[in-house]
């Protein structure tokens, strides 16, 4: 028995040394991302952005400088608003986001390169033309997810004016750690196109980790192409940063 | 034996003082620098007009008043003998020095719990304890939790003494001994119990149980040590008393949630020593506290064995109620880690076939957290063990990246080289106290502001905080820039973040 656990001591510590030792050569070096970039730089297009996978590998934004970085956590129900082609940048060996980007219903547009630890593909994610309603130029966290969405102050409505496309999409949710405020009453937005009403999102205060963008997806009624939306947003406790962004798509 | 304790107990203090330059300031540490710069204050009034400073407790020791006073005293001593009187040592450097010899008294008194099993198992103790970085990290900072660490065994070893003991001195030791420990930091107000519990499952239990009284002696030492109780000392008691029952929760990512109130998860402080510290560690730790519980239920331990499972478990216990608060990675049980490594110490002499064997064996079990030191030092707070997959690993879990912030450390040459003179950084978790420390010391340009958010600032060192991932967004806002201009990766983890107005020096 003591032999056994001589043995299997001394195993683990060796094995546990070969990781550590080994552990460089499992990650991409500095000329593996300027390889990647370069690549990104040359072929870039218009609605192209790049997504990294896993989201910890944000090292990548020292060196990718030709397109949007996004650090989306859940791939499949990432919004990508705008986005046309996704390029996948990842640590395979930390996890593929092929499974992911097919089940959402994206289609590779080239084969995957290597570039030492990193992988690089784009992938066509077949989203429907969108019109942005919201402000698109200022980001915000929500649910630790940097969101292109406009701060509104809860009691306020917002209203614009922009394309009817076929559906209508509102994301909302609470900027920062005060989503998570325990005690808080829900958030309601109610949304008005041409004046009348359309739907309601609620906001409740969030629980648990990636609850907290929430979503409201609504045909909207045949009518003038160009229409005015409102969201009145709504809450017994109006002190909380509060997010919303909203397009049409056709 | 004592003669080997007192070597690896300078050793391990001398290691500190050559490893500790690189160590950034923790939150706690700016305070703490700070109640130091007002008890040397209270010090230098001592000396000059002993009546004037004993009617002025209140004035210079009400900063901080949250933990005792001993070691923040000594942090004040040594800052007022080796800096201010002497100049033979920096600012920060002084203030630590006490710490270091907290770190050498924990080997000390490990290396005789040790010692009580073999020479090997003597030398073996201390060893298993530091090598990891989660553990060597938290020996260099001018704080409690190596301190308390330290007297969790320095306790023990009293309180073994003292029993076995027909004469005085040892009883009178332990309870001096144990007043150091309540002079330390709160977590001594668990060890009576411990030690009442432990005095009955012994056989000899009448003569412990009249040991036990000399722990009355402690709050003469806890007076003695901490000025502000000189006056009004029940309403000091109670404030002191009254923040640890009422201690905020500070927000801790685990497995991919960010725990922010209690219930916590009963296993979280296993599962986070599992993680944190290097496999081999990890499992040998494991058995020596399968083998002690094996022990207890087939009541085959010695008094001293027992009281070593007895004070590891109580060191975690307050973890496992889910209700303590869990922040602070390992730091808040290291009196768990390091009272099981005795017994870990003897496991690895005990299967080892022969002396040679030992040495191949010790040093399997070593090596990894040697590298771990090597790799990760002086970002201790990131440092993650085999099993987490290291710190990418413990990325992907969705595991704490670090905490306290003193990772700062590694942009400070690069915001000194590029920031024009005047600039405004944002600093984010680093406090004001913190900062203005790295100024004194010399680690940051004098000339560098220190800006209040990121619309302020010129340059950003966002560190990378699950909770605090609005600030980055933030940045962009303000800066209009996505692209960092360098940062602190721990392989390719980002840790530090550095963002620089475009058209500023070293902006991309």
């Amino acid at each position: 028995m003591k032999r056994l656990a001589f043995w299997a001591l001394l195993a683990c510590g060796a094995g546990s040394l070969l990781f550590d030792l080994t552990l460089s050569s499992r990650l991409p070096r500095e000329g593996d991302w300027a390889e990647l970039a370069g690549v990104l730089r040359a072929e870039t297009g218009l609605g192209d952005a790049a997504q990294i996978w896993p989201a910890w590998a944000e090292e990548s934004r020292l060196y990718i400088d030709s397109m949007p970085v996004l650090a989306e956590e859940d791939l499949v129900n990432a919004d990508y608003p705008g986005v046309v082609r996704l390029w996948a940048v990842s640590l395979p060996r930390y996890g593929n986001p092929e499974k992911a980007l097919r089940e959402r219903g994206a289609t590779p547009a080239n084969e995957p390169r290597r570039f030492g630890a990193l992988q690089l593909q784009a992938w066509n994610l077949h989203a429907p033309e969108i019109a942005a309603l919201t402000d698109t130029n200022l980001l915000h966290e929500v649910d630790y997810v940097a969101r292109r969405c406009q701060q509104l102050r809860i009691g306020s409505t917002l209203t614009l004016r922009g394309p009817a496309l076929a559906m209508l999409h509102v994301r909302a949710g609470v900027i920062g750690e005060r989503a998570y405020d325990a005690g808080k009453p829900p958030i309601i937005v109610n949304v008005f196109a041409g004046g009348a009403p359309l739907a309601a999102l609620q906001v409740p205060r969030t629980e648990r980790d990636g609850t907290g963008w929430r979503r409201l997806d609504v045909p909207v009624p045949a009518g003038d192409p160009l229409r005015e939306f409102s969201f009145a947003v709504e809450s017994h406790d109006g002190a909380r940063p509060f997010c919303l962004q909203a397009w049409t798509s056709k | 034996m004592k003669g080997l304790a007192r070597s690896l107990g300078l050793a391990t203090a001398a290691a500190m003082a050559l490893t500790q330059a690189s160590v950034g300031f923790t939150r706690d540490e700016g305070y703490y620098f700070t109640a130091a710069q007002s008890y040397e204050a209270w010090l230098r009034l001592l000396l000059s007009s002993p009546l004037q400073a004993i009617a002025q407790t209140e004035k210079y020791w009400s900063y901080n008043f949250e933990h005792p006073g001993l070691t923040k005293l000594l942090f004040a001593l040594s800052h007022l003998i080796f800096t201010t009187w002497t100049h033979a040592l920096p600012d920060a450097l002084a203030w630590r020095l006490p710490a270091f010899a907290f770190a050498g008294l924990l080997s000390y008194w490990l290396c005789l719990l040790g010692a009580s099993r073999s020479r090997e198992a003597a030398i073996l103790a201390p060893l298993l304890f530091w090598c990891a970085e989660g553990t060597f990290f938290h020996g260099h900072l001018a704080c409690f939790d190596i301190p308390i660490c330290a007297l969790w065994a320095g306790v023990g070893v009293a309180w073994i003494q003292a029993i076995e003991s027909k004469t005085r001195g040892p009883k009178l030791w332990f309870g001096f001994i144990y007043g150091v420990s309540l002079a330390v930091k709160h977590n001594a107000w668990f060890l009576p119990p411990v030690l009442l519990v432990h005095a009955l499952f012994l056989p000899q239990r009448r003569k412990a149980l009249l040991t036990l009284p000399y722990i009355l002696l402690s709050p003469l030492v806890l007076f003695a040590a901490w000025p502000l109780l000189w006056h009004d000392p029940v309403r000091h008691l109670q404030a002191w008393v009254a923040f640890h029952l009422h201690h905020v929760h500070y927000a801790w990512w685990y497995f991919g949630q960010v725990l922010r109130a209690p219930p916590f998860p009963i296993w979280y402080p296993l599962v986070v020593d599992a993680l944190v510290l290097p496999l081999p560690l990890v499992v040998l730790l494991a058995a020596a506290g399968i083998a002690l519980l094996i022990g207890f239920f087939r009541k085959r331990l010695s008094p001293q064995r027992l009281l070593e499972l007895a004070l590891a478990g109580a060191a975690l216990l307050p973890f496992l109620l889910t209700t303590t608060p869990i922040f602070g990675g390992i730091k808040h049980w290291l009196g768990f880690v390091a009272l099981l490594c005795p017994e870990a110490a003897a496991l690895l002499v005990s299967i080892a076939p022969s002396k040679r064997l030992l040495v191949a064996v010790s040093a399997a079990v070593l090596l990894p957290g040697v590298w771990q030191i090597a790799h990760v030092h002086p970002y201790g707070t990131s440092a993650y063990g085999e099993l987490a997959g290291d710190i990418p690993g413990a990325a992907q879990l969705g595991m704490q990246r670090q905490y306290w912030s003193n990772n700062v450390t590694a942009v400070l040459p690069w915001l000194n080289e590029h920031c024009p003179p005047a600039s405004r950084v944002f600093f984010h978790e680093v406090n004001f106290e913190s900062y203005r420390t790295y100024v004194a010391m010399g680690l940051l340009r004098g000339d560098i502001r220190y800006a209040q958010s990121p619309e302020q600032s010129d340059y950003a060192a966002l560190q990378w905080h699950r909770e605090f991932r609005d600030y980055e967004p933030e940045t962009w806002n303000a800066y209009g820039t996505q692209r960092p201009a360098t940062g602190l990766y721990l392989d390719g983890v980002p840790q530090v973040v550095v963002y620089a107005r475009p058209g500023k020096p070293g902006a991309p």
